[in-house]
């Protein structure tokens, strides 16, 4: 078996997705399909007090109107953080609550979508309204020390020797904080459900990242046992977090469908995506980093405050990763959840690394300026090969390498360090700025299962979702490096509960717990072959040993777990859990890490922020992938454009909500924002985390960009922004 | 480049916005001022009526070349129609208010957002979708450009991004990649595949201009 770097293949389904034949959830038609369109809540918090319909229904075409009081048999929805599965623990439309302005309040159905629009905007709702908090930082906004939360899997705060003595008497330190808003995922498929019922047997259709959740929990919401429930999810349009478990939609749409004997479809309007699903939370970040003489970080005091919900905790995980960037000598964190009234927040891409990256990293860059260092050289010498907080060796820590490889790429020897240093010629002051970024490797159980026939098909399932970071594509190329047949052979059914149960894709272990089962039972079924005793020649096709056999297939099953997991983590996926472990295994820490090497350019008088120019290089692993890892890390760098100088969700204390929630008003990269990103990889396979050496990288690749980015603009202007999204008004 | 921009609206071969017939009060009023076959139904309406019941119309259209005629909701989006009427799903809904691109589709060759046009709008019109921009024979250079340059990953925005990019070429807005950036640049790709699309076009445009 050939074990080095992996060749590069064209993305498996690019075909289908160039010629519009990629069938994604409301793709689905079904026949007889009625339409949904959700009322939502106008109020910042409260309780209906009465709701008149007559109107809406009196219009022509509407067939159901379903508020809360018909969904008295409906279970609320359990929170995936406590063991449940979805993204929030609680469930507009069962209740007469309201917890946040622009909730769902009801839901109409009708023949047209255009009716269903219609008579929702005529459905009159009284409400009684209470006072809330929209913001970390309104009022009556409650922090709660994160120590002291009651949760399923309490995280303390991390203490490694007394940071606080050290930092008190250290010469050179740095004290600043660092404020990030709330951000929006915006996956361009919008969320959306279609639902058809056959008998007592639900089928539903829906972009996700998790099918397992949404089979587990729609079956338990609507009290009927999980084998009546099938979902289908074989294409994402982009998750990025917002879609890894039950949406609010998912169990009214069914239960709609339900009660009119006829499918419906629910795609929930943008607008409503801001409102009513996950977020990145807004957080406050205080680092206080000090260093010796030398340069060597000897201590670190990190204070996040993070934003959560009323009705949930989000568990901050910041201080985990902060605590990995570098070896310092001791290290204090300190995290508080701040409760608000607004949805649950959620894993938006790198969800806590990269408002992390931008603290420890930017605080390292203003570290550097006030101790006269160069920024990659200050890195390379606190890089570590163990872990501070457990004591443990990482497996596999390329980092400096990464620095180096990408400062040569990049050209960083040609930057003078010193703030407004250099000018192009047209009078726009360059920045050349650096950072690097790191994301837990973690990985989990998985089943796979493949079916070998005679015409040379070659179908796997796997617990795993496609959403577009490649993993058809990677599979495709395993199982064909694995069995001696072409990728276009391998069909892959993922996403699908019909297949081998679907485990949660997200927290970059997509690969690293799929591949490994892949690699698995491709060799389960090699053995397979072996025992029909054919003599074959040594690199047959599973096809060809077939024919001698006379076998017309053959089907294997095998399972994979992570390092220090059992065969009980796989009663957690075939029950629609999640069961991820790492980064901390029993004998090693596993990350993956980013060198990020960015210019800007700032016009001087408008102070117009551009980035020409990224170069980026990546420690993930083995790469399994290389043309859709590429475009998974340009991707990255892409977002953390966005992160750094576009997004922010704009909330008015007073009123609650989003204000800005469309795609014209919260502002994501276009293609005119975006320059030449270079991208490389170490392509390294880590020997310890699992068979096929993967780490992970569909987070990492943003960790890091934003800081890169505002250390740039700092080299450029000699202005410190800390605070994202930095606009031009910043630099005035 | 914005002088372009304004000449391109000022050539829109037609006026009748959906904003139009929604604040009309009476549909049926505006779509047959606009030459549209309405039923003789409409006629008995009352438009004052608050829950007035709303006319069907009767829209005739071609669809990659074949002939659509359809009985709709005079409300009803050339975006909807396409999905949800005829069944060809290829066309994306991603922000129904014309923000983001992936609806865009060709009407008479030129690119729209179908989201923010009527069905009503289009009739005797051409429409073009990507189920009509090559075949099993073989694929557009741009669709086989977007392969070649992985100029995608989820793939949601990718029909909107084809369509826009075909139209970028034959606008004449193809000469650099700067111009491709600033003319692709009402297509919205949150996986952040930019680069490959700018690559992508600038070697179909190459292909498509022999």
């Amino acid at each position: 078996m050939p074990t080095g770097p992996y060749a590069e293949i064209p993305r498996v389904d690019a075909y289908e997705k160039v010629r519009g034949r990629a069938i994604y959830g409301t793709d689905n038609n079904p026949s007889g399909v009625a339409y949904g369109a959700f009322v939502t809540a106008t109020i910042g918090r409260g309780r209906i007090t009465a709701m008149d319909l007559s109107e809406a229904q009196s219009i022509d075409g509407v067939r159901l109107i379903v508020n809360h009081e018909h969904t008295s048999d409906l279970q609320p929805a359990r929170f995936i953080m406590q063991h449940g599965f979805a993204f929030q623990s609680y469930s507009p439309v069962l209740t007469p609550n309201v917890a946040y302005r622009g909730q769902p309040v009801a839901l109409v159905v009708a023949d047209t979508l255009e009716s269903a629009i219609e008579a929702a905007s005529r459905i009159r709702v009284s409400y009684e309204e209470h006072p809330f908090a929209a913001t970390l930082d309104s009022e009556r906004a409650e922090p709660v020390p994160q120590a002291e939360a009651a949760t399923a899997w309490p995280i303390d705060d991390i203490v490694v020797g007394d940071a606080e003595t050290v930092y008190a008497d250290a010469a050179v330190k740095v004290d600043a904080t660092y404020t990030m808003p709330t951000q929006h995922q915006n996956p361009m498929e919008l969320i959306g459900t279609v639902a058809a019922w056959d008998g007592d047997h639900l089928t539903v259709y829906e972009g996700t990242q998790n099918a397992g959740a949404c089979k587990f929990g729609l079956a338990e919401q609507l009290g009927i046992p999980p084998e009546n429930v099938t979902v289908i999810s074989p294409y994402t349009g982009g998750g990025f977090g917002q879609k890894n478990t039950m949406q609010s939609q998912q169990v009214l749409t069914a239960f709609a469908a339900r009660e009119l004997g006829r499918p419906v479809k629910v795609v929930v309007p943008r607008r409503q995506t801001f409102h009513d699903s996950s977020f990145r939370p807004a957080t406050r970040q205080r680092v206080r980093l000090a260093a010796d003489s030398a340069g060597r970080f000897t201590a670190a005091l990190y204070d996040v405050d993070a934003q959560t919900s009323m009705h949930d905790f989000f568990q901050s995980e910041h201080a985990d990763t902060a605590a990995r960037h570098y070896g310092y000598g001791a290290f204090r964190s300190f995290t508080r959840l701040v409760r608000t009234d607004t949805p649950t927040p959620g894993y938006m891409r790198a969800p806590f690394e990269h408002a992390t990256a931008f603290a420890i990293e930017s605080a390292v860059d203003e570290l550097a300026y006030e101790h006269g260092m160069d920024p990659v050289q200050i890195r390379l010498l606190n890089d570590t090969d163990t872990d501070i907080v457990d004591g443990l060796p990482h497996s596999s820590r390329h980092v400096s390498e990464c620095l180096r490889r990408g400062a040569e790429l990049f050209g960083w020897d040609r930057r003078t360090p010193e703030p407004r240093s250099m000018v192009a010629q047209n009078g726009d002051l360059i920045g050349m700025g650096v950072a690097i970024g790191l994301y837990a490797g973690s990985g989990g159980p998985n089943r796979a299962s493949v079916r070998a026939t005679r015409d040379g098909i070659i179908e796997i399932s796997l617990g795993v979702h496609e959403m577009g970071q490649g993993i058809r594509t990677a599979i495709a190329n395993v199982v064909a490096r694995h069995l001696n047949v072409a990728p276009e052979s391998v069909t892959a059914i993922l996403g699908d509960t019909r297949g081998v149960p679907q485990m949660l894709t997200a927290g970059s272990w997509g690969s690293a717990s799929s591949i490994p089962a892949a690699e698995a039972v491709c060799e389960a079924l090699r053995e397979a072959l072996d025992a029909l005793g054919t003599n074959a020649p040594e690199g047959a096709s599973p096809a060809e040993i077939l024919a001698l056999a006379d076998h017309d297939e053959l089907s294997v099953e095998a399972a994979t777990f992570a390092p220090g997991q059992n065969r009980d983590a796989l009663g957690e996926i075939d029950t629609g859990h999640v069961a991820p472990s790492g980064p901390v295994y029993p004998d090693f820490i596993t990350y993956s890490y980013a060198a990020h090497f960015v210019e800007v350019r700032v016009e001087q008088t408008t102070r117009r922020i551009r980035v020409p120019r990224v170069v980026s290089v990546f420690d993930c692993g083995r790469v399994l992938s290389p043309r859709t890892a590429r475009s998974q890390a340009i991707g990255g760098v892409v977002w953390g454009v966005g992160g750094a100088l576009r997004e922010a969700g704009e909330v008015d204390p007073r009123y609650g909500g989003v204000l800005n929630a469309d795609m014209a008003e919260y502002l994501v990269p276009v293609n005119a924002d975006i320059g030449s990103i270079e991208v490389g990889f170490i392509d390294e396979p880590d020997p310890m985390v699992n068979r096929s050496g993967v780490k992970g990288l569909g987070e990492v690749v943003l960790v890091g960009v934003a800081p890169a980015i505002t250390n740039a603009i700092y080299h450029a202007t000699g202005v410190r922004a800390r605070h994202l999204p930095v606009r031009i008004e910043d630099l005035v | 480049m914005s002088d372009d921009r304004k000449r391109t609206i000022e050539k829109r071969p037609w006026s009748i916005t959906r904003r139009a017939v929604l604040a009309s009060g009476s549909a049926v009023g505006a779509l047959a001022a606009f030459g549209l076959k309405t039923p003789a139904m409409a006629q008995e309406t009352t438009p004052a009526a608050p829950a007035a019941f709303l006319p069907r119309v009767l829209v005739s259209f071609a669809v990659n070349g074949v002939t659509q005629d359809i009985d709709l909701d005079p409300r009803t989006s050339l975006l909807d129609a396409l999905r949800e009427t005829i069944g060809l799903t290829g066309t994306k809904k991603g922000c129904d208010h014309g923000q983001c691109g992936a609806c865009t589709v060709h009407v008479d060759g030129r690119r729209v957002a179908s989201c923010l046009t009527l069905a009503a709008q289009v009739a005797d019109r051409e429409i073009t979708t990507i189920e009509g921009l090559g075949d099993d024979e073989a694929l557009h250079p741009m669709q086989q450009a977007f392969i070649d340059h992985d100029a995608l990953q989820c793939g949601y925005c990718t029909p909107g991004q084809i369509m826009a990019a075909v139209a970028c070429v034959h606008e004449g807005h193809a000469g650099s990649e700067a111009e491709i950036r600033e003319y692709m640049s009402g297509n919205i790709c949150r996986c952040g595949a930019y680069p490959g699309i700018v690559a992508a076009i600038r070697n179909a445009a190459q292909v498509m201009e022999g």
